[in-house]
């Protein structure tokens, strides 16, 4: 059976069906798009932290945009050609389209990375510093002479389970040896513990106890190497894996390590007096650097806007209160380039697209409140990109694929029924420009404004 | 677009296409020339950069999606569309405004300038 309408119009509508679906379809999607800009502006209107602005990579944005509207003039050629029937042409031009899809994606995907591994540090006085964890955030913790579990008799969330969440964490070369509460030495693996696990079951059930405990007591003092998600909680003797285990040592070591990029002072009340420029982390030489940029920018804006207020350009705050380091060490007072550091660090090689070196602190755990890479977790501006782009990037590959399908399986009817082909190729294109379209909006919104 | 079409008019067509496209560039790269243009308020900016992107939307819309020339049922469903966006974007006029204050029955911030001297 054929699908009435596919090539000639339906006398009522004027339309071939195919049409009036894709903007049936169309009308909808216009509906969420809306939904999700309008979320947009909630989120901007009730943000409580300067709104990022230019923070994310405006040259890879832009050849996206150029990308887009060069395929979506393709896509509508390539319908065009159909329709004179040059067949070599609309095959190139579909190609072309095709091929710019993946090359969004594959921009996306860079600037995703990017974000994926650039990290913000809040530190208790509103400072943000803004950088690399070289190592990620790790725990050290040493001196273990004791693992404490609890294995309940009934089903509950967390269960002694040290195999996978405790062992694996074991600095490396320590074998797991362990004398067990009756005295027997053993060497910890699945097998002994699910044994020892069996007994101390036996054993809590004779003394009507809920949970079954086990003590271990290591031969020799061991050592471990966590990251911060992989505890629940721990202090200067005590550590607790995610299984409910508990380590009995010392606290070894809870800095982090960030390799700083940026220090933004825009929540800080005396912002010369930052956190940052304390003599543990940056110090006097960057804090003298953080002045002399702010007063140049001071004198410029005076200059430039005298009748402006400084603290409503958002413009002003970002550029004098937000310091980017781009040496280890501070540039020379008067200039303002990058004059690069004698001693500097071993080069970090990192896709953020700033290259350059950066200087490495070594942050205490009591003086950092909160940190995160730059992805939703971080912020709501962070949340709303990556929905809207996320979104907007499964467009493009839906798209992509229904055009790729046209250009490489519908060979025989661009032969036998190119105006049939041509339809589908309207209606592909069609969808093809909204996905454009959203991103014209998406590109100012997200990037430059 | 009606079922027959003069290659003459497609191969005009087809130039138009692509001038559009040039536009499309270029007033991309206006676009980001303005956004780092300081001017008096930031909402400034906000504004002339959605006034240049729905420009653009609208040469996409009307030239590329041949909203230009049309049948009757393609608008009459966008209509829905439209009125459904205008709800959308009013919702946050309405969030803004908060009815005890605008209609008088408290006057929390006068209160607030009285009790600081």
């Amino acid at each position: 059976m054929d699908i009435p309408y596919t090539v000639h119009a339906r006398p009522d509508t004027g339309l071939y069906n195919a049409k009036v679906g894709i903007w049936l379809f169309l009308a909808s999607e216009v509906m969420l798009f809306g939904g999700l800009f309008s979320s947009y502006i909630f989120l901007r209107v009730g943000a409580d932290y300067p709104w990022p602005v230019h923070e994310l990579n405006v040259t890879l944005g832009c050849i996206n945009t150029v990308v887009l509207i060069a395929s979506s003039v393709s896509v509508v050629w390539a319908w065009a050609a159909l329709k004179m029937r040059q067949f070599g042409l609309y095959k190139g031009l579909m190609l072309f389209t095709v091929l710019c899809a993946v090359t969004f994606m594959v921009n996306k995907t860079f600037e995703y990375k990017a974000k994926f591994e650039h990290y913000a540090v809040k530190l208790t006085d509103g400072t943000i510093l803004t950088g690399h964890l070289p190592h990620g955030y790790q725990i050290k913790f040493g001196e273990v002479n004791q693992l404490a579990m609890s294995i309940p008799l009934k089903t509950a969330a967390v269960g002694a389970d040290p195999i996978n969440y405790v062992l694996n964490h074991l600095d490396a070369g320590a074998t797991p040896r362990f004398k067990t509460e009756d005295g027997k030495e053993i060497t910890l693996d699945a097998a002994t513990f699910a044994e020892l696990k069996s007994a101390a079951i036996e054993k809590a059930k004779v003394a009507k106890q809920n949970t079954a405990g086990l003590k271990l007591t290591a031969v020799s003092p061991l050592s471990f190497t966590v990251g911060e998600s992989d505890v629940f909680a721990y202090d200067a003797s005590t550590m607790t894996f995610r299984d409910g285990t508990v380590a009995y040592g010392k606290l070894a070591d809870d800095k982090m390590t960030i390799e700083v990029d940026g220090v933004d002072t825009r929540g800080v009340a005396v912002k010369e007096k930052s956190l940052a420029f304390d003599h543990r982390y940056l110090g006097e030489a960057w804090q003298k650097a953080f002045v002399a940029n702010r007063d140049h920018l001071t004198v410029e804006f005076d200059k430039n806007y005298p009748t402006r207020d400084k603290t409503k350009s958002a413009t002003f705050q970002k550029e004098a209160y937000f310091l980017h380091l781009e040496s280890t060490t501070p540039p020379a007072a008067e200039g303002h380039g990058n004059g690069h550091g004698a001693e500097a660090h071993a080069p970090a090689a990192h896709g953020d697209g700033h290259g350059g070196h950066h200087p490495t602190v070594v942050l205490e755990k009591k003086d950092i409140t909160f940190f995160s890479n730059f992805t939703p977790k971080l912020n709501t501006y962070y949340a709303i990109y990556f929905t809207l782009t996320g979104l907007h990037g499964l467009h493009v590959v839906a798209g992509a694929l229904v055009l790729a399908y046209f250009l490489f399986f519908n060979g025989k009817m661009m032969r036998e029924d190119p105006e049939h082909l041509a339809n589908r190729v309207e209606v592909g294109g069609l969808f093809w420009h909204f996905v454009d379209l959203v991103w014209i909006f998406l590109f100012p919104l997200l990037y430059l404004l | 677009m009606s079922d027959h079409v003069d290659p003459a008019e497609l191969q005009k067509h087809v130039k138009k296409y692509i001038f559009i496209g040039l536009l499309l560039i270029f007033f991309t790269a206006v676009t980001v020339a303005l956004s780092y243009v300081e001017l008096p308020t930031h909402s400034l900016n906000i504004i002339v950069g959605m006034i240049v992107a729905t420009f653009k939307a609208a040469l996409v819309a009307l030239i590329f999606m041949h909203l230009n020339h049309e049948r009757p049922l393609i608008y009459k469903v966008l209509a829905f569309t439209a009125v459904f966006c205008f709800v959308l974007f009013v919702l946050f006029v309405m969030a803004n405004s908060d009815p005890l204050v605008d209609h008088g029955f408290e006057k929390p911030l006068q209160s607030i300038e009285q009790a600081t001297p």
